[in-house]
């Protein structure tokens, strides 16, 4: 499990997902939790910054662990997720600032998020507004942006719920540089997956 | 109920000779959505649970989705509900093709058939008529011929379920094929069919299936089918070989099971591969209405042409059995298709006698790789003649009888598909609490452990699989229950269904509300279990798969963890040690009707 995460954690940070101390992952077994350590940094993953809790009830772990943890908790009690990403992706960062949704205008993205919701709150680190809003919007899409904070993926495993992060980032990042050429993505875009 | 669901059930009571149609709560249409999850809810509430399965008080229930009958790729599928009389789990099959289409097309959703017949009958139904007519000239025909007289008589374009001489023989393996070439295999509900003197049920519906929002509905169907066509797997491997693609990746793999699961390779898997078939025996490619995978394969054979055979009966009758010979495994699905049994359970009945044999302990049995004993055993099991009498019954009951229970190769009474899970630990836990008996498809692990659907995981490793098993039983009840065939799920995931079910129906479904619907449909399939006398000493595998090692190939040495997965598994799902759903669980669910 250690070098699951490991790997995971190091790819985030390397590819600019993440910064040095930023984001978390956890994985759900039956009524367990185990989430990456608070203030660990992914992408030198140790012994000793995986933390294992339970997903109903407090331990002696909770001190350790990741200060999204309620926000994990509570999508795994919503949704059927069994891991989750968190990241600070900053292309997609940035435009949650100007956008209510993200809508890929690259084929890959298009594929496979189609379209992604952007949420506001007021408190974005480990807040009871996140604790309710996110995972009703995970019931329906694969990740969801927390604006000017981070995403919020899902999947049955880590590396799916990393792929989603990686997609997003990648698709908000050729929306911007679209933009920077003065074109605007929306007139290249088909305009069908504001359905989704 | 305007749109995707008729919201009707035909009733056909065959002691009084009436029918009667009657409304389908809207709720109940959402909780159980169709397909599996309706036939569940329905026989739950309908046969008692017994410690012994019903005899003319079993029911059987044929249900559609909400779907069926729109053009959604892999959306024409049906189910039939019924006690198992192999098993005396509640049990359900699927298959595709018109026929559930056309019981959309009907104005129905599902059709309860209760009571006993006092004379060989059909059924025929059309849009406000039901008739029950007189089957004696049709009594004993097989299911092609069958077939080919009601055409004749009720029109080319009706569609039809018959069982064959093994439904009216009682035949515990026995299964309902239809008229285009479809079977609805596992689990010997053609017997419950025969037992209630009922051959054939012949479907005329004309009545189109409304959508709510055609608008998104195309852009969804646009989106699905983008990815269908993109997959290799629905776009090239299953067109091109069908399932028996599989042949040779499993068997490169170790888990192809040879000889009644002694081995898990197949020396000579490549002269009955889905390659070997494409170049040899296949003689044309169709599919489902609709479908764009085209996934079924008509060969030809020594005594001609007939659909398939699957991946599963590839191997059924030939590496289980020790044969490698490709006219006899063709030949031996289109005898187990037109006698109407089930190709998995019959295979693996007759490689278990084929082993009991070589043991000593049964008598005028054939041997493994013995071609012309496997054909005549199917002809004997399906009359119930000599020694056949006995295998009709299944591997269960066969062992048992000659005190080996050791060598059935089943769980729950079920016999054990093609995946050897010594290999693929997850598969052995799916194998090991499926409510229908060992059954590859409940779970398909397949796509995590050997497909990397939606990501490859180590098939060796026991960590984490409770929770994917779990997660991909939920899923794949709530897609039986849509009637959506599961090969696409091999493209398109969980979010896509949703999407189109609230197209084509109107009422808002998110993706998390078929994970809840699928939970609820599988915990009750397990409260009915339980509530019959199953108890967790039945979610086991056979000894061995769980203490006899893996003797050789690149599964060398592996054996089932089973115990260290269950006890996770009973725990992620909210049951109790004992496997029992706590009473947190079920009124979670909405179960609490269920549970006396």
């Amino acid at each position: 499990m250690l070098k699951i995460f490991q790997q995971i954690g190091r790819d985030l940070f390397q590819s600019g997902l993440n910064n040095s101390h930023s984001g978390n992952i956890s994985v759900r077994f039956g009524d367990r939790i185990i989430i990456t350590r608070r203030g660990s940094m992914l992408g030198h993953l140790q012994v000793g910054d995986l933390i294992e809790t339970g997903l109903d009830k407090n331990d002696s772990n909770i001190t350790l662990a990741s200060t999204e943890i309620r926000v994990h908790r509570a999508i795994y009690k919503g949704t059927p997720a069994l891991a989750i990403v968190h990241a600070h992706p900053p292309h997609a960062i940035s435009l949650s600032l100007a956008e209510d949704e993200i809508i890929p205008v690259d084929s890959e993205g298009s594929y496979l998020l189609h379209k992604i919701p952007v949420i506001h709150a007021e408190h974005t680190i480990g807040s009871e507004e996140l604790e309710q809003s996110l995972p009703e919007m995970l019931k329906e899409y694969k990740a969801v942006m927390v604006r000017g904070h981070g995403s919020f993926a899902v999947g049955q495993l880590p590396e799916e719920a990393y792929q989603w992060t990686s997609s997003l980032e990648h698709s908000s990042r050729i929306i911007m540089l679209t933009r920077a050429l003065g074109y605007d993505p929306g007139a290249a875009k088909t305009g069908k997956n504001s359905r989704w | 109920m305007p749109f995707g669901w008729n919201g009707k059930l035909l009733r056909v009571n065959l002691d009084h000779k009436s029918t009667r149609e009657e409304n389908i709560d809207e709720e109940i249409l959402k909780r159980w959505l169709g397909g599996r999850g309706l036939g569940v809810a329905l026989l739950a509430r309908e046969v008692p649970p017994s410690p012994h399965p019903p005899g003319r008080e079993n029911k059987l229930i044929f249900s559609a989705g909400p779907v069926t009958g729109t053009i959604a790729p892999g959306s024409g599928r049906f189910s039939l509900t019924a006690r198992s009389p192999l098993t005396g789990t509640i049990s359900d099959c699927n298959a595709g093709g018109i026929w559930g289409i056309m019981l959309k097309r009907c104005g129905f959703d599902a059709v309860i058939i209760e009571g006993c017949c006092s004379k060989p009958s059909y059924l025929v139904l059309a849009e406000g008529t039901c008739s029950l007519m007189d089957a004696g000239d049709i009594w004993g025909m097989d299911i092609p011929s069958v077939c080919s007289a009601l055409k004749k008589r009720h029109g080319e374009g009706s569609s039809i379920a018959a069982i064959g001489p093994a439904g009216e023989n009682g035949v515990l393996l026995a299964s309902v094929g239809t008229s285009d070439g479809r079977a609805l295999g596992r689990g010997g509900l053609g017997s419950v069919m025969g037992g209630k003197n009922i051959k054939a049920v012949v479907l005329n519906g004309r009545r189109k299936i409304n959508i709510a929002d055609r608008q998104k509905y195309d852009y969804f169907l646009y989106e699905a089918n983008k990815w269908i066509k993109a997959n290799p797997i629905t776009s090239q491997g299953l067109p091109e070989f069908g399932t028996p693609v599989l042949v040779n990746l499993f068997n490169e793999m170790g888990v192809l099971p040879t000889c009644n699961f002694q081995r898990s390779y197949f020396d000579t898997a490549y002269k009955i591969s889905g390659e070997a078939i494409a170049e040899r025996a296949t003689v044309k490619k169709t599919g489902c209405p609709g479908c764009p995978v085209r996934c079924t394969r008509v060969t030809r054979g020594r005594s001609g042409q007939g659909h398939g055979p699957e991946y599963e009966t590839v191997w059924s009758m030939g590496p289980q059995c020790g044969i490698d010979d490709l006219d006899t495994i063709i030949e031996a699905n289109q005898l187990c298709n037109k006698l109407g049994m089930d190709t998995i359970s019959t295979g693996v009945t007759i490689g278990c006698a084929m082993e009991l044999a070589g043991e000593g302990c049964l008598e005028d049995a054939p041997r493994f790789g013995d071609r012309d004993g496997l054909l005549e055993m199917i002809k004997k099991m399906a009359c119930r003649e000599g020694v056949g009498n006995l295998l009709a019954d299944g591997s269960r009951r066969l062992a048992l009888s000659l005190g080996r229970p050791e060598l059935a190769m089943q769980v729950k009474g079920l016999e054990i598909p093609a995946y050897d899970p010594r290999g693929l630990q997850g598969m052995g836990l799916a194998f090991a609490t499926s409510n229908r008996g060992a059954c590859h498809l409940r779970a398909y692990m397949v796509g995590i452990e050997v497909l990397g659907i939606p990501k490859r995981v180590d098939r060796f490793s026991t960590g984490g699989k409770a929770g994917l098993t779990i997660f991909n039983q939920n899923v794949n009840a709530a897609v039986d229950s849509l009637s959506f065939c599961r090969f696409i799920s091999l493209a398109v995931s969980e979010e896509y269904y949703a999407r189109l079910l609230s197209a084509v129906t109107g009422e808002r479904f998110q993706t998390q509300d078929l994970h809840l619907a699928g939970e609820r449909i599988w915990n009750l399939e397990r409260i009915y279990n339980l509530r019959c006398g199953f108890t967790k000493a039945d979610d086991c595998l056979p000894p061995r798969l769980t203490g006899e090692p893996v003797c050789e190939g690149p599964s060398k040495g592996h054996t089932v963890k089973l115990d260290e997965m269950l006890a996770e598994y009973y725990r992620f799902r909210g049951w109790d040690e004992k496997g029992v759903p706590t009473s947190r669980k079920t009124a979670q669910l909405g179960l609490e009707e269920f549970l006396c």
